[in-house]
């Protein structure tokens, strides 16, 4: 229930888990969200085992923190961050993608009222935190609210709009992580659409903003820290990402949605259980 | 749906309930329940001025909370406040807070049936602001959606109904509004009419013909009876303030009992209340004479209502011509 219950060892060693798991929800099915999976792993390791308050047997528990996934098709970490964390029975990731499961491609609400909220229609997932930050707010609820965001999202324009509310009503009890990992469909983020400085213009709007390397586990607990610190201001971090990280072979790659062969998810799963052993 | 949405419930409070219902004007409605429920909170995305939403802002600013000029954002934190359990209130114009924000309320409205509702002031030609600010599709978007709910009351005489209805249901509600904004004031001995969702009124008998209206053109639909009774004809005109769920029982009587069915809406014959009701009686087994009264699949133009009323054929006198037409 309570934050910082591990070292940051401990931390690395709990993305390391994730990360096999990604890679097997996927081979498995033969179809999701690799790359940005391994990539965001850290970040969730971080989250869901050190930052959030939350209860496993209790999962609408009033006032837990909230955690909105609003790049909500990179759900291969998330369901796997949700599992190990207890929050849904770890079985039924054997049926991620799968017809019938609510384990969908795109997180929805069917998983249970721990998906916050249904975000795959881009750009949205601020504007709900920043609901969920007034309301918390005003009922004295001391609970925090995250959410995540891609770079490619920032594209949006309704993200804007939601920054600049953010700002304006100084929701110090929200942060939100991009996680930077300059893929979008279309290929490389900043050839789609050139967004530096992202923390220049948050700040601007009147955020905290920091850029940190998002792989890294000392400076993702760090970061969480400061925007928990932070008073009167929203809090960003931009989480500077590698596709693939933790998967040398796979790592740097920009494939939107990727397929991995038999072949290569046991020399991934090898690398990845060889590190941890 | 998330278990703290659910557990939260409506006003239910009896004394306030009846200040609700007999407000004149969504404003009174809106800061009357305010008072009773803590969980109430306004969200403005600027004017709060047309919307009667400074009555709320000036008594009780701490659950007020002015979004600017930004719909879709107040849409998502309208969302993400009714997963926390607040009841949100969103208000602008009937076109921004519909068409352009149809896909924030289809995911985080509609979809996880959040316990919000969407305030729409300007409906359809009611305006002399031109085509950006008219809303002829807002019923048909709004209908469209799963778990969506929409009250369109007739008037002042109808407002605490709609709010009281709205506030009852726990999920989302459309409001289609007409802006008293600048009206002369409501008329407070015209008696008070009921609203429950899923239920059309008759509110004036007639054997040959029935009128349904919503809106603005149930007042139009009483001048047409009146037209037609000085031709010998006894039309019935029935209020459907409630446009989803629709009475369809009520749609199916008077189609087997009426030798004429003609519907009136301030909005296009595509997907309003016209249409609801002729996909109604295409799955019944009657079959009556029916004609529809709206704008007939154009863009208008800015305007005095009584002038776009005639120029689109919505007038009194347009929905007489057309029952005559069919009765004969």
């Amino acid at each position: 229930m309570s934050r910082n219950t591990y070292t940051v060892p401990q931390l690395e060693e709990r993305a390391r888990r994730l990360r096999q798991h990604v890679v097997r929800m996927v081979a498995r099915g033969g179809i999701g969200y690799l790359l940005q999976g391994l990539g965001a792993a850290d970040i969730f390791a971080a989250l869901y085992f050190s930052e959030l308050r939350l209860r496993e047997h209790e999962p609408d528990w009033v006032a837990r923190d909230r955690c909105l996934l609003s790049t909500a098709h990179n759900t291969a970490i998330f369901y796997a961050a949700l599992a190990e964390r207890g929050l849904m029975p770890a079985a039924l990731l054997n049926t991620y993608t799968a017809d019938g499961s609510v384990l969908e491609i795109n997180a929805s609400e069917r998983v249970g009222t721990i998906v916050e909220a249904t975000c795959g229609s881009l750009g949205q997932g601020l504007s709900v935190a920043v609901g969920m930050a007034l309301s918390l707010r005003r009922q004295g609820l001391e609970s925090r609210v995250y959410v995540i965001l891609g770079d490619g999202e920032l594209q949006e324009g309704q993200v804007w709009e939601a920054a600049l509310s953010a700002g304006g009503f100084k929701l110090d009890n929200l942060c939100m992580i991009i996680d930077r990992n300059r893929m979008q469909v279309e290929g490389h983020t900043d050839k789609v659409v050139d967004m530096d400085p992202i923390t220049g213009k948050f700040e601007a709007f009147g955020w905290e903003a920091t850029q940190i390397n998002g792989n890294n586990m000392a400076e993702l607990t760090a970061s969480l820290e400061r925007a928990r610190r932070a008073k009167g201001k929203p809090s960003l971090v931009v989480a500077n990402t590698l596709t693939g990280s933790g998967v040398p072979f796979l790592e740097g790659q920009l494939n939107h949605l990727t397929f991995i062969s038999k072949d290569d998810a046991a020399r991934a799963l090898d690398i990845l259980e060889g590190v941890a052993a | 749906m998330s278990g703290n949405i659910a557990t939260v419930g409506g006003f239910k409070d009896q004394r306030y309930r009846d200040e609700v219902l007999s407000a004149r004007s969504y404003g009174q409605a809106l800061l009357a329940a305010a008072k009773a429920n803590d969980r109430i909170v306004c969200l403005g995305a600027d004017l709060s001025q047309p919307t009667e939403t400074y009555l709320f802002r000036d008594e009780l600013p701490d659950r007020f909370f002015m979004l600017g000029i930004q719909e879709a954002n107040m849409i998502g934190v309208a969302g993400g406040m009714a997963r926390c359990g607040d009841i949100p209130f969103a208000h602008s114009f009937c076109v921004f807070i519909t068409r352009r924000v149809y896909d924030q309320i289809a995911m985080q409205l509609a979809y996880p049936n959040a316990n919000a509702k969407i305030v729409g002031f300007i409906p359809g030609l009611t305006t002399e602001l031109g085509v950006s600010h008219q809303a002829i599709d807002d019923i048909a978007l709004m209908r469209a959606l799963p778990n969506m709910t929409v009250f369109e009351p007739s008037g002042p005489e109808q407002v605490g109904a709609a709010f009281q209805a709205a506030l009852d249901h726990e999920g989302p509600v459309y409001l289609r509004l007409s802006m008293m904004y600048g009206a002369p004031a409501p008329d407070e001995s015209t008696p008070l009419v009921p609203l429950r969702r899923g239920k059309g009124l008759i509110i004036a008998e007639g054997a040959d013909a029935a009128i349904i209206a919503s809106g603005i053109m149930v007042s139009e639909a009483l001048k047409a009876r009146a037209l037609l009774a000085e031709r010998g004809i006894s039309a019935a005109v029935a209020n459907f303030a409630s446009l989803k769920p629709l009475d369809s029982a009520l749609v199916e009587e008077l189609a087997r009992t009426r030798r004429v069915l003609v519907t009136a809406e301030n909005h296009s014959v595509i997907g309003g209340l016209g249409a609801a009701v002729a996909e109604t009686i295409a799955l019944s087994n009657t079959r009556p004479r029916f004609g529809m009264i709206g704008v007939k699949d154009v863009f208008a133009e800015g305007g005095s209502t009584p002038f776009l009323l005639q120029r689109y054929g919505l007038a009194a006198s347009d929905i007489a011509r057309k029952v005559e037409e069919l009765h004969r």
